[in-house]
C-alpha cells in the first residue's frame, strides 16, 4: 500500500512544484481524495475514514499528532508542521497516512474498486503492477 | 393524388383516415429474475416508482439490480445515497452479488452522496442538488436511497402541501429529463393512504418479510404500476448470490410446446398395468399413484421414467427426502440404468430439500429443469415430502401452487406422475389426505390386503379421465424387475378394498414361500 501512496504523492509533487508550500503539496493527494470521495460517501463519511487513517498513522509517525482532520474533511495544522519537521520526514509521514487511508478503502470495498476509484482521479498513473490484497485487515500492509 | 387502375382510367385515391398511433411505452428490464413477468414486461420507461418495505427485505439490492441492468455510458444511472446505508458499506456488500459489474462504476453508474445537503439544508436545496446533478449527467435511471430519510429530515416544520409540492416538482422534473426514477424507502403499509408520494408514484413495489416459525419468508407485491397489467397478489422473493429473484404466483412458465391435439398413450413400463390403463397413460396427463409406505410407489415411478427414456422422452425426477444416489442405486437393483441418461442430459434428478423453500421456488426449479432438458415426463416423489420441504407459511398455499404447476406443465404436454403416501385403514379407501385428486387426470391406488395369512399388495386404476380402464383389482409383487403385476383379478374374494377380504371361492392349496420377495436386492 505504501508503493501505491508513494506513487500518488510523487505524481502530485512532480506536477505541482511551483504551487504552495512543500508541505501542502505533499498533502495534495489527501485533498484530491477528499473532493472525490466526499461525492461518494459525504463529508461525514470521508471525515470518519480519514480520521481513522490518521489515528492509525499516528502510531507509526508520532509528529502526525500535530495534524488534525477539519470539519470539511481537509487536513489542519499543516502550516505549523512545516516549521517543526523536516520536509523529508513530512513526505515519509504523508506516505504512511495515505497508505493507511487507501488500506482502509481496500479493507471496505476491496482492491479492485479502490483501484477503480483512484484511476478516476489519477488516470495517468500506472497501477496494474500493484498488489492490493483482498481487503483482509489481518494482512500486513505492504 | 390519383392512381391508375387496371382499366387505365384515373380514379381518385381514397383517403383512409387511420387513428393516431398511441404512444408505445418502452419497458425496462429490472435485472431481477421473475420480476419483469410480474410487472407485465418490465418497468415503464420514464416512470416514477417507489421501492418500499421494512428493513432487510432487499430494497437496495433490487434498486442496484435495476441500475446494473440498465446503466450504460451513454445513458448512465445516478444513485443518490442519503442517510441510510453508508456508501462504502453499500459497495462492500453489493459487490458480493453476481450482478455487480464494477466496470460500470464511475462511468455508467455514479454514486452521489446527498447526506450533507439533507442534513444542513431544506427541501429546496435537495431539489436543486438533484436537478443540478441530473442536468449535468443526463441519466436514464435515478435512484434516491433512502428517500424516506430525505423527507423525514427536511420536512420538520414543512406543511403537507409543501411536501406534496416538492414530490410533484421532483417527479415532473425527472420525468421531463427522461429518467426512470426509483425512490427507495422504509415505509409502513399504513402510510399508503396518506403519504403523497404514493399518490404521485406511477409504480409501487412493496417488499415485506415475516417469520413463520423458524423460517423467514420474503414477499413482493406490485401495489400499482400505471399503464400495464401486473400480476396481482403476493409473490415470493429470495435473496441469493444472484441478488433478488421473484417467483410469480402464476409461475410465468411459457411452454415451448403445446399439448398435442391427438395424444398418444405412454407406456408405464409395466405391460400389465398398461393394459389395465387402456394402453398406458395419456400424454399430458397428471397421474397420481397413492399408497402406503412400501407398496412400490417409487419403483413404479422409476419404471415410468425409464420407459420414457427408452422411448427417447427426457425426464425429471423431483425428490425431497432421498438423495439422488440412493434413487439411482435402487433403480440399478431393478435393472434400470438412470446414470447414463443423467450423463447424457436426458434425465435430471432434482434433490430439493431446504426447509424454508417456498412452493413457488420449488415449482420454478422444476419448471426450469423441464425447460432445460425438454422433459416429457416428470415424477414428483412424493407430494408429502414436497410439502415437508416447504416453509410452514407456504404449506397453506401448497394445493393452489401445485395446481398451477400441474396445469402449466400438462398444458405443455408433459406427463406427470406424483406419488403420495396414504395411510391404509381397514375401513376406508382414501386416495390422498390432500384431497388433490381433483388435480389429477388418473389415479392408481396401491394397498395391502390380508390374504391367506399373508400381507399382499394389490393395485387398481381408480380413474382415467381420458378413457376407459380396467376395473380389476390386481395383485402385484415387487421383484428384481420392479413392480410386476401377477395374477388376473381374483373372484374368490370380496372386500379387497377394505384390506381384509372375505373368501368367497374355493380354498386353494397354498404354496410355502421359502424366502422374502426379492425386493431391491443389490
Amino acid at each position: 500500500m505504501r508503493d501505491f501512496a508513494e506513487r500518488l504523492i510523487a505524481y502530485e509533487t512532480k506536477g505541482n512544484k511551483s504551487s504552495g508550500t512543500k508541505t501542502a503539496v505533499v498533502f495534495l493527494v489527501g485533498e484530491k481524495l477528499r473532493l472525490h470521495l466526499t461525492a461518494l460517501m459525504g463529508n461525514v463519511g470521508f471525515r470518519a475514514l480519514f480520521s481513522r487513517a490518521l489515528a492509525l498513522a499516528n502510531a507509526e509517525v508520532p509528529w502526525l499528532h500535530t495534524v488534525h482532520v477539519k470539519a470539511d474533511g481537509s487536513l489542519g495544522g499543516l502550516d505549523e508542521l512545516g516549521a517543526q519537521v523536516a520536509s523529508e520526514k513530512i513526505a515519509e509521514g504523508s506516505v504512511v497516512l495515505f497508505a493507511q487511508l487507501l488500506g482502509l478503502l481496500v479493507a471496505f470495498i476491496g482492491g479492485s474498486l479502490t483501484q477503480r476509484l483512484v484511476r478516476e482521479m489519477w488516470p495517468k498513473i500506472p497501477l496494474n503492477d500493484l498488489d492490493f490484497g483482498n481487503g483482509d485487515k489481518n494482512e500486513n500492509p505492504k | 393524388m390519383k392512381i391508375q387502375n387496371d382499366a387505365g382510367k384515373r380514379q381518385p385515391l381514397k383517403r383512409i383516415a387511420s387513428p393516431p398511433a398511441k404512444v408505445t411505452i418502452r419497458k425496462l428490464p429490472t435485472g431481477v429474475r421473475g420480476l419483469d413477468d410480474i410487472l407485465g414486461g418490465g418497468v415503464p420507461e420514464f416512470s416514477f416508482n417507489i421501492i418500499a418495505g421494512t428493513p432487510g427485505c432487499g430494497k437496495t439490492t433490487m434498486a442496484h439490480q435495476i441500475v446494473f441492468a440498465n446503466a450504460t455510458v451513454e445513458k448512465p444511472a445516478l444513485f443518490f445515497t442519503v442517510l441510510g446505508e453508508p456508501a462504502l458499506k453499500m459497495l462492500r456488500y453489493q459487490q458480493q452479488y453476481s450482478f455487480f459489474d464494477e466496470s460500470k462504476l464511475g462511468n455508467a453508474i455514479r454514486f452521489i452522496n446527498l447526506a450533507d445537503v439533507v442534513m444542513e439544508k431544506d427541501l429546496n436545496a435537495v431539489f436543486d442538488e438533484i436537478t443540478k446533478q441530473v442536468a449535468a449527467i443526463n441519466p436514464g435511471i435515478v435512484v434516491v436511497d433512502s428517500f424516506r430519510t430525505v423527507v423525514r429530515k427536511t420536512t420538520a416544520g414543512v406543511s403537507e402541501m409543501e411536501m406534496q409540492s416538492f414530490i410533484q416538482r421532483l417527479a415532473q422534473f425527472l420525468t421531463s429529463w427522461e429518467a426512470t426514477t426509483f425512490l427507495v424507502g422504509e415505509y409502513d403499509p399504513a402510510e399508503i393512504r396518506d403519504n403523497p408520494v404514493f399518490t404521485i408514484a406511477d409504480g409501487l413495489f412493496w417488499l415485506s418479510q415475516k417469520a413463520e416459525r423458524n423460517s423467514i419468508v420474503r414477499k413482493l407485491q406490485i401495489v400499482k404500476v400505471r399503464g400495464q397489467n401486473s400480476v396481482p397478489g403476493l409473490h415470493t422473493i429470495r435473496i441469493s448470490e444472484g441478488g433478488l429473484q421473484a417467483f410469480s404466483r402464476t409461475l410465468a412458465f411459457v411452454p415451448q410446446n403445446k399439448k398435442p391435439a391427438r395424444r398418444q398413450r405412454l407406456s408405464m413400463g409395466i405391460p400389465e398395468l398398461d393394459k389395465m390403463m387402456g394402453g398406458g397413460v395419456l400424454e399430458g396427463d397428471s397421474l397420481l399413484v397413492a399408497g402406503p409406505s412400501g407398496t412400490g410407489k417409487t419403483a413404479l415411478a422409476t419404471q415410468f421414467i425409464a420407459a420414457g427414456l427408452r422411448n427417447g422422452e427426457p425426464g425429471i425426477i423431483a425428490i425431497f427426502e432421498e438423495r439422488p444416489k440412493g434413487y439411482t442405486d435402487r433403480a440399478d437393483s431393478f435393472g434400470l440404468n438412470l446414470k447414463t441418461p443423467q450423463e447424457k442430459g436426458k434425465l435430471e434428478i432434482l434433490y430439493l430439500r431446504p426447509l424454508d423453500l417456498s412452493v413457488d421456488e420449488t415449482m420454478q426449479e422444476i419448471l426450469d429443469a423441464v425447460e432445460r432438458i425438454g422433459a416429457k415426463r416428470l415424477v414428483i416423489d412424493s407430494l408429502v415430502s414436497l410439502e415437508m420441504a416447504l416453509a410452514p407459511g407456504f404449506r397453506e398455499d401448497f394445493r393452489e401452487s401445485l395446481y398451477r404447476m400441474i396445469v402449466a406443465l400438462t398444458a405443455a404436454g408433459v406427463t406427470i406422475l406424483s406419488t403420495v403416501e396414504v395411510e391404509d385403514t381397514f375401513t376406508g379407501f382414501s386416495f390422498s389426505h390432500y384431497t388433490i385428486s381433483f388435480l389429477t387426470d388418473d389415479i392408481i391406488r396401491l394397498r395391502y390386503v390380508e390374504i391367506d395369512g399373508q400381507l399382499r399388495k394389490v393395485m387398481v386404476v381408480i380413474k382415467m379421465r381420458g378413457g376407459n380402464h380396467s376395473k380389476d383389482i390386481r395383485e402385484y409383487v415387487i421383484t428384481s424387475k420392479g413392480v410386476v403385476v401377477i395374477h388376473p383379478r381374483s373372484t374368490d374374494y370380496d372386500g379387497l378394498t377394505t384390506g381384509i377380504p372375505r373368501q368367497t371361492g374355493p380354498r386353494k392349496a397354498q404354496k410355502v414361500e421359502s424366502g422374502p420377495e426379492p425386493k431391491a436386492r443389490k
